[in-house]
């Protein structure tokens, strides 16, 4: 099954893909550069702290005197409630550094960071170490680690620990800001793209799809109203050039097609005509000529008549056939199509035709098996039958031709083959024995045949809705021929005929 | 037993073939020939009953139809059969089937088919 997306949604999804992408591209970078800032902001609070306790400790704080350095640093720890922990750390005889005074009691005589006065004396001239982030969601903290510096000596470290919670509150109160800006952004952005999207493309794309399914329906005075200075405006003004040359098309065709009905309807009456002339003028030929060949006794005489009933025979028959032809091509030809058993109406007409049969020594064995029932104008049927026999007898030679007729059921249709034992054809001569006035062998032509018995089959096996065919195996090896007709109902078949 | 038959046909050539064609095969046969229904009318007028009509279809002035109509207004000339006699196509042929239990014949006939239709009907 195919799914149908519309082509809004389709273009909605990647702009919305897009600006999901750019946007929080951009409030990553913004927030990512918010972190370093507040950062540098932390140690900056710290070495201004380191300042101001360096200078009093040059200004006098006697370093000795615990109890006194212990209160300063919990004062400053009073004063500045984001610090959690302070302490300054100094270096021993053996220039270890150790805890030396801390607001976190417990640690006070173990080793600090930064263990020994090489590592410090790296950082000489600088009053900042170090400061790391403790990254914890709940709580985040972050350490600043100073230099005590006594008239320009390093002695030791302050390490500060300060609270980060009341930055981070403040830094997620703006992330969630900006994302809620990022999606009503987004939300405007896309909402004003569909707008866009369907008055410039979605609109002129519908207004086209209706115009071309009433062009369909066949009403050619649709014209497209899109006046856009682009592909689609192109496209419209196209589209209704198009209509009007259609139009213009169609109103020559539909005069082209009444003349022609006007010929069609004239070529019929006109055949008409010529039949009923025709066939007069043949009456006295065909009526008289026999009579007088019979009555002549000079054997000579007797002789050019035979031939010229002979010749007048053909010519009626081509008269006959050319009209049949031309009535069969003709529109209003109607068939009396009913259902019919075919075995039964395939004896009848082989019984009717008995005594030709016999005059030329054709064998005809009917196996068509009890049951068929097909749709089929009952003369017509006779008309196909009997060429398909005076065919066969016309190319076998005489006294030893056998035709067997069979049918097999295929689906909704009746094959129904009649075979002889004939001189048969080649490839070649199947692929063209139903074109008119074709002869399989042309040195036949003088009088047997007009050349357009199985045109005429072809015709009728046509308006019948079946198909028409021939198969052989080459020459002397006989010819069949098929044909197709539609089943009847059985039912109804059964009760008409059965 | 003389066999009495009416041709109306405004082909001449055809009335004097089917006329030399059936008496010569069958000396028991009467042919007149008339070439228009005016003709066969007075013919009838005179109480002159053919045994058999046969009837050409396309003529000028009074077609084959009509003068069968007008043959079915008489109660003795309704009883004369009729054989349409036809070189029209098979539309005509269908009315033809509906109307006369005789049928027809297409032109040009043979003869003695002709004949043997003739006897078939008459016997």
């Amino acid at each position: 099954m195919k799914i149908n997306i519309s082509l809004s949604l389709k273009l909605t999804l990647i702009v919305v893909s897009i600006s999901a992408i750019v946007v929080f591209s951009l409030s990553f970078l913004y927030l990512d550069s918010q972190d370093t800032y507040f950062f540098d902001d932390y140690v900056e609070r710290g070495v201004a702290l380191t300042k101001s306790l360096n200078a009093g400790i040059d200004a006098g704080i006697d370093l000795e005197d615990n109890e006194t350095i212990q209160k300063y640093i919990e004062n400053i720890n009073n004063t500045y409630p984001e610090i959690l922990m302070m302490s300054i750390n100094l270096l021993d005889e053996g220039n270890n550094l150790k805890v030396f005074v801390s607001t976190d009691n417990q640690s006070i005589g173990e080793n600090a960071s930064f263990v020994n006065k090489v590592a410090l004396d790296h950082y000489f001239n600088n009053t900042y170490v170090d400061a790391s982030v403790v990254t914890d969601e709940d709580a985040p903290k972050i350490t600043v680690i100073t230099l005590v510096n006594v008239s320009g000596q390093i002695i030791g470290t302050y390490t500060m620990l300060f609270s980060m919670e009341k930055t981070y509150a403040n830094l997620n109160t703006q992330r969630n800001f900006l994302f809620l800006i990022s999606a009503m952004s987004l939300f405007a952005l896309v909402f004003s793209f569909l707008y866009l999207l369907r008055r410039i493309i979605v609109k002129p794309i519908t207004t086209l799809r209706d115009g071309t399914i009433l062009i369909g329906k066949g009403d050619l005075d649709v014209k497209i109203d899109i006046n856009s200075n682009d592909e689609l405006g192109d496209l419209a003004s196209s589209f209704n050039q198009m209509t009007s040359d259609l139009k213009t098309s169609r109103s020559k065709i539909q005069r082209y097609s009444k003349t022609l009905e006007n010929l069609v309807k004239q070529k019929d009456e006109f055949i008409g005509q010529l039949g009923h002339d025709l066939k007069n003028p043949l009456q006295p030929l065909v009526g008289l000529l026999p009579i007088i060949e019979e009555q002549e006794k000079d054997p000579k005489l007797k002789e050019h008549l035979h031939l010229i009933v002979h010749n007048v025979e053909y010519m009626r028959d081509l008269i006959f056939e050319t009209l049949e032809l031309a009535r069969l091509r003709s529109s209003n030809i109607k068939f009396n199509i009913e259902p019919t058993n075919l075995k039964s109406e395939i004896d009848k007409i082989l019984e009717r035709q008995s005594l030709y049969l016999k005059e030329n020594g054709m064998d005809v064995d009917n196996r068509i098996s009890d049951g068929f029932f097909v749709e089929t104008d009952k003369l017509r049927l006779a008309e196909l039958i009997n060429n398909f026999i005076s065919n066969a007898v016309k190319y076998t030679q005489k006294g030893s031709g056998k035709i067997i007729i069979d049918a097999k059921k295929e689906k909704e249709f009746v094959t129904i083959s009649i075979q002889d034992n004939g001189i048969g054809m080649t490839k070649e001569q199947q692929n063209r024995i139903f074109d008119e006035f074709y002869m399989a062998d042309e040195s036949r032509r003088r009088v047997d045949s007009s050349g357009l018995g199985l045109a005429i089959c072809k015709r009728i096996v046509e308006k019948h809705g079946g198909k028409i065919w021939v198969k052989s195996d080459g020459k002397e090896k006989g010819s069949t021929f098929y044909f197709t007709l539609r089943v009847s109902d059985m039912k109804k078949g059964g009760v008409q005929n059965g | 037993m003389v066999k009495k038959i009416l041709i109306v046909d405004d082909e001449p050539g055809v009335t004097h073939t089917i006329k030399y064609g059936l008496e010569s095969l069958d000396p028991d046969y009467k042919v007149e020939c008339v070439n228009s229904g005016q003709k066969c009318f007075e013919l009838l007028e005179k109480n002159q009953f053919p045994d058999l009509i046969i009837l050409d279809i396309m003529m000028p002035e009074m077609n084959g139809w009509e003068i069968q109509q007008k043959l079915q207004g008489k109660i003795e000339w309704k009883k004369i059969p009729i054989l349409f006699l036809t070189a029209t196509e098979d539309q005509t042929s269908k009315i033809i089937g509906d109307i006369s239990s005789q049928g027809y014949i297409e032109k040009p006939c043979k003869i003695p088919e002709l004949k043997k239709r003739i006897d078939q009907i008459l016997s």
